[in-house]
């Protein structure tokens, strides 16, 4: 059944990107709020807005129980969950649906199941994609220098429970081995509360490569091509495109067959994204997770097939054939995008929440600007820094870049400290222009240069 | 809160956000036209009022609010502004914790917790919020009496509304 009435379950740019979705489709939507986001273009947008409960996440966005109650007792049919916040919590899933709410999103026990890294990797390898040699579950320091004495180093340990770059730490040596272990041990258990550790091989030159993918449920899975998002520090994406031109055709066939693969093999519902490491050198890649939400960083892919993925997702939710063949989804062009934090670059990244007094974004045919932010927003400071994503659009690579240093260098932002600073001399760097990027470039490389430019 | 093809205008929730907002100022009065909308609200009981002359009789000491817009839309609208409205300056608020469903009385057929004209303490139960069947009491957090219950038995309300008022003793 179609849905009706929708409850956007998430705040920022995401929150007002799904409204606008919904409206496209005339669905009604309530969005709920916490009181820092009363007032913002999302509740304007909005047919109705509710406050939740007060600003911090936890009283409010994070609370699986309020939000469920909120959705109910606005008549809303269906719920659609963003990223981050209440995503990709299973039991957030399977509330919704036990209270006959349309989930916005994969199947509880596929977000059960691919959320554990662990058994995401025994399904990568039930359906033939290839993995990053590693370890089961680690015991012990011991146990951990054994495992990595028999995968070579360096090695690099992970939480089982982990993401977004907690838990994860290096180790060159046999002698690095004890001192990774406990801190990672020790990070995974305070940031997840599990502190199991497994082990991977290091690749040196990587990228990071994703594949877009849409399942009906029943084993249909179509895939939107893939994206490159190399460019990360600590972990975080930084700068994302589609697709990724260093790939090879033939390289990149097998890629999107594995990520379909691994999609179809759960009966995959709903969005997703296949992640993998590339390794330049071997030109071979290697699975390292499904996130089961729509991602940050979907716009490139829209803007690089024509297709609207929140509409996708909304439509698929309410059950409507979309008709959808592989052959009807191209790749045309590139696109990039590059994420805009209210955080300042030349403090160590510092937040810098507070109130924009000058919001000047730039316009054209070839921008596009997903952001919740107007000339007067107050940026709060109980959330993640993202304040809006820059994508731009051209008909090759270079022609993207050269759009995207335009846009950056028009883009003015007042009263808070940005990262587009960084931003610009990204675009503007000789290696990012030649696209020498992999996962370690930035801080290796562009942060230390940025600096360094910053000081002259 | 608009929807998107209404008339720039006011929703009651738009009211009962400028109306707390008043009462917290040490404004005296507020006049103000948004689209179809006309809003007066005065703390003065010798204020003028809509559509009177400067010489006109008294209006009374209550917040005035007229021609508010029926919001044109299917959602269900936000609870009436009934709540800050004419509190007087020294009632206290007991305000919505979270988002739920608010109930008077500790059970479905027991009587209510409070009723309109009682004296309560700092820490008596004064109602229940509901969030999927976990009921959590609230407490008035003053001593006095509860001069006014605003939202009606089962009605959903949002976080930071009040709920009912208390004049401390």
């Amino acid at each position: 059944m179609p849905i009706r009435r929708l409850f956007v379950a998430n705040r920022g740019e995401i929150a007002l990107r799904v409204v606008r979705a919904a409206q496209s489709l005339n669905i009604e939507t309530v969005l709920g709020v916490s009181a820092a986001d009363r007032d913002g273009l999302g509740a304007e947008t909005a047919d109705r807005t509710v406050a939740l409960g007060p600003a911090p996440a936890g009283k409010s966005y994070l609370d699986t129980r309020l939000v469920v109650h909120a959705a109910l007792a606005t008549g809303c049919d269906a719920v659609h969950p963003g990223y981050g916040f209440l995503s990709e919590r299973a039991e957030f899933a399977k509330l919704c649906e036990d209270e006959g709410l349309i989930f916005v999103g994969p199947r509880p026990e596929t977000i059960d199941q691919v959320g554990d890294k662990l058994r995401a990797r025994e399904l990568a390898q039930r359906n033939g994609v290839p993995l990053v040699p590693g370890s089961p579950l680690l015991t012990d320091a011991n146990d951990a220098a054994d495992a990595a004495d028999e995968l070579g180093y360096p090695v690099v340990m992970k939480a089982s429970a982990g993401g977004g770059g907690k838990g994860m730490f290096v180790a060159r040596s046999r002698d690095e081995i004890a001192a990774s272990f406990e801190r990672a041990s020790n990070e995974a258990q305070s940031a997840f509360g599990d502190g199991s550790l497994y082990l991977e091989r290091y690749i040196e030159t990587a990228r990071h490569v994703e594949v877009q993918i849409l399942g009906d449920g029943e084993g249909g899975v179509w895939h939107f091509g893939e994206r490159d998002c190399s460019v990360q520090r600590r972990y975080q994406k930084v700068v994302e495109e589609a697709p990724c031109a260093a790939m090879p055709e033939a390289v990149r066939t097998k890629l999107h067959a594995a990520a379909v693969d691994l999609a179809a093999g759960v009966h995959y519902r709903n969005a997703g994204t296949v992640e993998f490491l590339y390794d330049v050198d071997r030109q071979d890649f290697h699975f390292i997770e499904v996130n089961a939400r729509i991602q940050v960083e979907h716009p490139v892919t829209e803007m690089a097939t024509g297709r609207d993925l929140v509409a996708c997702q909304l439509r698929m939710a309410g059950g409507e054939d979309l008709g959808l063949s592989q052959n009807d989804i191209c790749i045309d062009g590139h696109a990039i995008e590059v994420r805009i934090n209210a955080e300042d670059p030349s403090h160590d990244f510092r937040p810098s929440p507070g109130r924009i007094t000058g919001w000047r974004p730039p316009t054209g045919e070839h921008v596009r600007l997903d952001s919740h932010c107007t000339a007067d927003s107050l940026i709060p400071p109980f959330y993640d820094s993202m304040i809006g994503k820059l994508i731009v659009y051209g008909d090759d690579r270079t022609q993207a870049v050269q759009r995207l240093q335009t846009a950056l260098d028009a883009f003015e932002i007042e009263g808070i400290a940005t990262n587009l600073p960084l931003q610009r001399f990204i675009a503007a760097h000789p290696d990012f222009a030649a696209n020498r990027i992999d996962t370690r470039w930035l801080e290796q490389t562009g942060l230390p240069a940025f600096a360094q430019d910053e000081d002259s | 809160m608009t929807e998107k093809d209404k008339p720039a205008g006011l929703t009651a929730d738009d009211i009962n956000h400028l109306l707390e907002q008043f009462e917290a100022s040490d404004w005296r009065e507020l006049d103000l036209r948004v689209g179809d909308t006309h809003l007066f609200v005065s703390k003065d009981g010798q204020a003028r009022g809509i559509d009177r002359g400067p010489s006109a009789t008294p209006a009374p000491p209550s917040a005035a609010a007229a021609s508010v817009p029926e919001p044109a839309t299917a959602v269900p609208p936000a609870p009436a502004p009934q709540t800050a409205a004419g509190a007087p300056d020294h009632w206290v608020a007991v305000k919505a914790p979270n988002l739920g469903t608010f109930y008077r009385s500790p059970k479905p057929g027991a009587p209510p917790y409070v009723e309109e004209g009682q004296t309560v303490e700092a820490d008596t139960e004064v109602c229940l919020i509901e969030v999927m069947k976990l009921f959590t009491p609230v407490t008035g957090g003053v001593a006095g009496t509860v001069r006014r219950i605003c939202v009606s038995d089962g009605e959903m309300v949002e976080h930071d509304q009040p709920l009912l008022y208390i004049e401390p003793a």
